[in-house]
């Protein structure tokens, strides 16, 4: 279960409609208690994508390692990476599973001609074969 | 001693540490300790063979050791050594938001109103659809229904290849071709009867068989392709074609009462060839012009197809790649097989060896046809008129037909004794070896085996009668049905 804080959430879809009609993609920080993720801070990261970002994005991994550096001087954790889909649903994509990471959430907004339509959250196999639905609250 | 910062999800195996403080001269052998102190961090760092897991990128303070000396770099007292996954993904729609000049018209409005009053679909979907361009290859079985059902939905360019003419075997299932078609090009018929559906589609008609000469070339205008196709050359040839030029392939086929669908190369997802790397001995799959296919079959496969095909095009649901969806029509069944990409398909594999269009007759061991010449019998054969000839004369001979009971129902020639194929091998002994024989079935591709098979056995006077009772009817019994 991954629980969204509605400050976050609400930088996550704004940031996702700012972006539209490309992709947005960005870490999501919070803590994780027993399992319970629950995501504080959402960080913008840009999408490194080379290429049409309508249907791509790519996180720089040096991003990322900033990102997690960031969480620990919150004394935060780095609990997942969120992107958007637009005008297409919030299905974790055969391109999203095979660049993906087992040990992070995915969030995924779906954004439809410009307003935000709905969201799941994934957890990757080790594998990058599967992708199983988790339990998404914001 | 350098400092490995613990990723948040892997702290469950380093009991609750956010880093962990471990000696080695190198980052690989601070790795390797740091696996050894915490045994349940291996999996998750490494894959079996050892090796980082591809999704890892290991960070010595801010640099990656790839652009080191990978597991060489030396880590030295008060390093910081990262482990940063490599992420990235996207819709990857094949159709992305249509041109600004898209637009629809208040006809076009009022034909698509059923599209337009579903909000996944709604105004800026049926423009994707309009902005959409589909090459249907083969006007056929699966061709039949998908031509009519995507023209009426509205996509706005669909391209046909087809080389071939409406004959009256077609139409219990092509229902794109009518009667008074028969003798028509299949293209000039299949557009006839979209364009009646749907005026606003654009069609464009490739009156060429697809081959490795030309495919690329006619890919290369299209979002996605869809395969209709009945024979193993050029399957393989659209599906190489479209991942050369990475577009999706809408793969169909169909036999007796089953049916396969999937979607190929979308994305990184499988191909044909990953599931299927080599073709299969020729004649050992039967097309269906040889072993038959119920009518409404293709309507239920290329309807899948359709649908997959639009669904790619509005980037809603869930594509069916990586899953070859079986249709089991007798039983009313459908399955599903996990289909994964092979790692070392030739085609779109990490390494591939097919980096362009090759021979595909050859690759599927299909002879490629001498020229036919029509009066010139081949050593062995007889013409239907000699065997005519034979009968009308009372000359002894046996005629042997080798097609199956069922087949034999339709229509025989008198006189005929019927054993078939499969039954023939251990026959033989039934005849004389000194006896005239002249064997047939319906085209004269299976007596040409029945022939072989006698010769083989030692008898001298065996003849294959050319072209089958097909010929039989066309130049001594019209009165014969053909099938």
């Amino acid at each position: 279960m991954i629980r969204i804080d509605p400050e976050a959430w609400a930088a996550m879809v704004s940031h996702a409609r700012q972006v539209y009609p490309n992709e947005c993609c960005g870490a999501m920080i919070g803590s994780i208690d027993d399992g319970a993720k629950t995501v504080l801070v959402a960080m913008p990261l840009e999408n490194a994508f080379e290429g049409a970002q309508a249907a791509r994005y790519e996180l720089r991994p040096q991003d990322l390692l900033a990102a997690d550096k960031a969480a620990r001087a919150r004394s935060m954790d780095l609990i997942g990476i969120y992107h958007s889909h637009p005008d297409c649903d919030a299905y974790f994509s055969r391109t999203d599973l095979q660049n993906s990471c087992p040990w992070y959430s995915f969030v995924v907004l779906s954004i439809q001609k410009g307003e935000f339509h709905h969201a799941h959250s994934w957890l990757p196999n080790f594998e990058q074969t599967e992708a199983a639905k988790e339990e998404l609250i914001y | 001693m350098a400092k490995v910062l613990i990723p948040t999800p892997l702290r469950q195996f380093t009991s609750k540490q956010d880093s962990v403080t471990v000696s080695g001269a190198t980052v690989g052998e601070v790795l390797t300790a740091l696996t050894a102190q915490y045994p349940d961090l291996r999996k998750q760092i490494f894959n079996d063979e050892g090796k980082v897991r591809s999704f890892v990128n290991v960070y010595l303070n801010d640099e990656d050791i790839r652009y080191l000396t990978k597991d060489a770099t030396p880590a030295a007292d008060g390093d910081t050594i990262s482990l940063v996954p490599s992420i990235a993904g996207g819709s990857a729609l094949t159709v992305t938001a249509p041109p600004e000049e898209v637009t629809l018209s208040k006809d076009e409005i009022l034909r698509y109103s059923r599209h337009l009053i579903i909000p996944e679909v709604g105004i800026e979907g049926q423009k994707k659809l309009k902005a959409a361009k589909v090459l249907l290859v083969g006007a056929g079985g699966l061709g039949a229904p998908l031509g009519l059902y995507l023209a009426a939905a509205g996509i706005g360019r669909i391209g046909i290849v087809d080389f071939d003419v409406v004959d009256f075997t077609n139409l219990q299932r092509q229902v794109i071709h009518a009667t008074a078609d028969v003798g028509r090009k299949k293209l000039d018929s299949a557009a006839d009867k979209m364009r009646a559906i749907n005026p606003n589609v654009q069609i464009t008609k490739h009156d060429t068989a697809l081959s490795s000469e030309n495919a690329l070339e006619i890919l290369k205008d299209y979002d996605i392709v869809v395969d209709g196709t009945d024979n193993f050359p050029t399957r393989y040839l659209v599906n190489d074609a479209c991942v050369l030029l990475g577009k999706p392939n809408v793969y169909g086929s169909i036999f007796r009462f089953e049916g396969q669908a999937t979607v190929f190369a979308y994305e990184g997802g499988p191909c044909y060839r990953c599931l299927y790397p080599e073709p299969p001995p020729p004649g050992l799959v039967p097309s269906c012009a040889e072993g038959g296919v119920l009518g409404i079959l293709p309507g239920t496969i290329g309807l899948i197809q359709a649908t997959e095909a639009v669904k790619l095009i509005l980037g809603i649901g869930e594509p069916l790649v990586g899953r070859l969806l079986l249709y089991d029509a007798l039983g009313m069944r459908f399955r599903e097989l996990k289909l994964r990409k092979n790692p070392e398909c030739p085609v779109c594999g990490a390494h591939p060896t097919v980096t362009k269009l090759i021979d595909y007759q050859q690759f599927c061991g299909v002879p490629s046809a001498p020229p036919v010449e029509e009066t010139k019998m081949n050593e062995g054969e007889i013409d239907v008129t000699e065997v005519k000839q034979k009968m009308d004369r009372g000359d002894s001979f046996v005629l042997i037909d080798v097609r199956e009971p069922h087949e034999y129902r339709i229509c025989s020639i008198p006189g005929a004794k019927l054993i078939p194929l499969g039954e023939f091998p251990r026959r033989v002994n039934e005849f004389d070896p000194e006896a005239d024989i002249v064997i047939h079935c319906r085209s004269g591709m299976r007596s040409a085996k029945a022939c072989g098979v006698l010769r083989q056995a030692g008898f001298k006077r065996v003849r294959n009668m050319a072209g089958g009772i097909l010929a039989w009817s066309d130049k001594v019994d019209p009165s014969v049905p053909k099938y």
